[in-house]
C-alpha cells in the first residue's frame, strides 16, 4: 500500500486510531449498550493555536470526546463555542470499534441531559408514560 | 485545542509552500495507561494534496471493492502522506507549518496492523 516516494511508518507500540476514520461521528454507547450520543469533535491537550512548537515538545494527547449542538454549524460552517460543547473524558472510553463504548453508565453524563429532561418532564406526564409498554 | 479547528486547514512547508490540507489526525494508544484504555497520543497529521478531508479512508487501506468507488476515492486522495508530530512547527488558525526537512511517511494503515 505504501506509495513510491513515501517512507513506511516504523512500527508503533500501540493501536492506531485515525480521528476521521475511527472516532468522529461514531455512536457512543454506555456500559449497558444504551446509546448516549455521537462523537462530534475531539479535545486535545495542546498545542496552543498560533504558538511556535519547540523541538522535542511531547505530543498532545486526546483529552475528551466532544458532543453538542453541531447541526447548524455542520450545515453553515464553523463550530459551536467551546463552552457549549459537552465533554466525555477519554478515560471513560472502554473500546473503540464500530461504535465507541464507554465504561461508565450514561445516566450521569451531561451528554444525555436532553434525553433525561424529555423523559422526566414530558414523557413521564403522558398517562402510561412512567412504565414499560406492555 | 479542538480537533475540528485543525481538520481541513492548509499544511505548508517551512518556506510557506502549500502541501495540501490536514485530512485527518492519527493517534496511537501508547500513552499512560488508564483504567480502561491507554492515553491516545497524537502521532501526526494525514495531509491530502487534492482534498480537504478524507472519505472512507480508501487511500489508507488495500480495499479495492467496490472498484469504481475504490478507484475514484484513491484517485481523489492520491499523494496523501503522513507527517509526524515531531515535524510540525506551528499550528495557526488558518494553517499548519512544518519543520524544514520533514519526512513524508506512508499513511497506510494495513502495514501497521501488527501493532494491535
Amino acid at each position: 500500500m505504501t506509495s513510491p516516494g513515501l517512507v513506511p511508518l516504523p512500527p508503533v507500540p500501540g493501536r492506531i486510531l485515525d480521528a476521521q476514520l475511527h472516532l468522529l461521528d461514531r455512536q457512543v454507547l454506555d456500559h449497558d449498550g444504551v446509546p448516549v450520543t455521537t462523537v462530534d469533535d475531539l479535545e486535545l491537550s495542546g498545542p496552543d493555536i498560533g504558538a511556535e512548537i519547540p523541538q522535542g515538545t511531547p505530543a498532545p494527547v486526546l483529552d475528551a470526546l466532544l458532543t453538542g449542538p453541531v447541526l447548524g454549524t455542520r450545515i453553515f460552517g464553523g463550530r459551536p463555542p467551546q463552552s457549549r460543547l459537552i465533554r466525555i473524558p477519554w478515560k471513560d472510553v472502554a473500546d473503540v470499534g464500530v461504535v465507541v463504548r464507554l465504561g461508565v453508565g450514561g445516566e450521569g453524563l451531561d451528554a444525555s441531559w436532553v434525553e433525561r429532561w424529555v423523559r422526566d418532564r414530558i414523557i413521564a406526564r403522558i398517562p402510561g408514560g412512567r412504565h414499560d409498554p406492555r | 485545542m479542538i480537533l475540528g479547528d485543525l481538520l481541513g486547514i492548509p499544511v505548508l512547508d517551512s518556506d510557506g509552500g502549500r502541501l495540501g490540507k490536514a485530512a485527518d489526525v492519527r493517534f496511537v494508544l501508547d500513552g499512560a495507561p488508564h483504567q480502561l484504555m491507554s492515553e491516545a497520543r497524537m502521532l501526526g497529521i494525514v495531509v491530502s494534496p487534492h482534498s480537504a478531508a478524507s472519505f472512507l479512508g480508501y487511500e489508507r487501506t488495500n480495499l479495492t471493492q467496490p472498484w469504481p468507488l475504490a478507484y475514484l476515492l484513491q484517485w481523489r486522495h492520491r499523494g496523501s502522506f503522513l507527517v509526524l508530530w515531531e515535524d510540525i512547527a506551528l499550528i495557526r488558525k488558518d494553517a499548519v507549518r512544518l519543520r524544514p526537512g520533514f519526512t513524508r511517511y506512508s499513511p497506510a494503515l494495513e502495514d501497521l496492523d501488527q501493532g494491535h
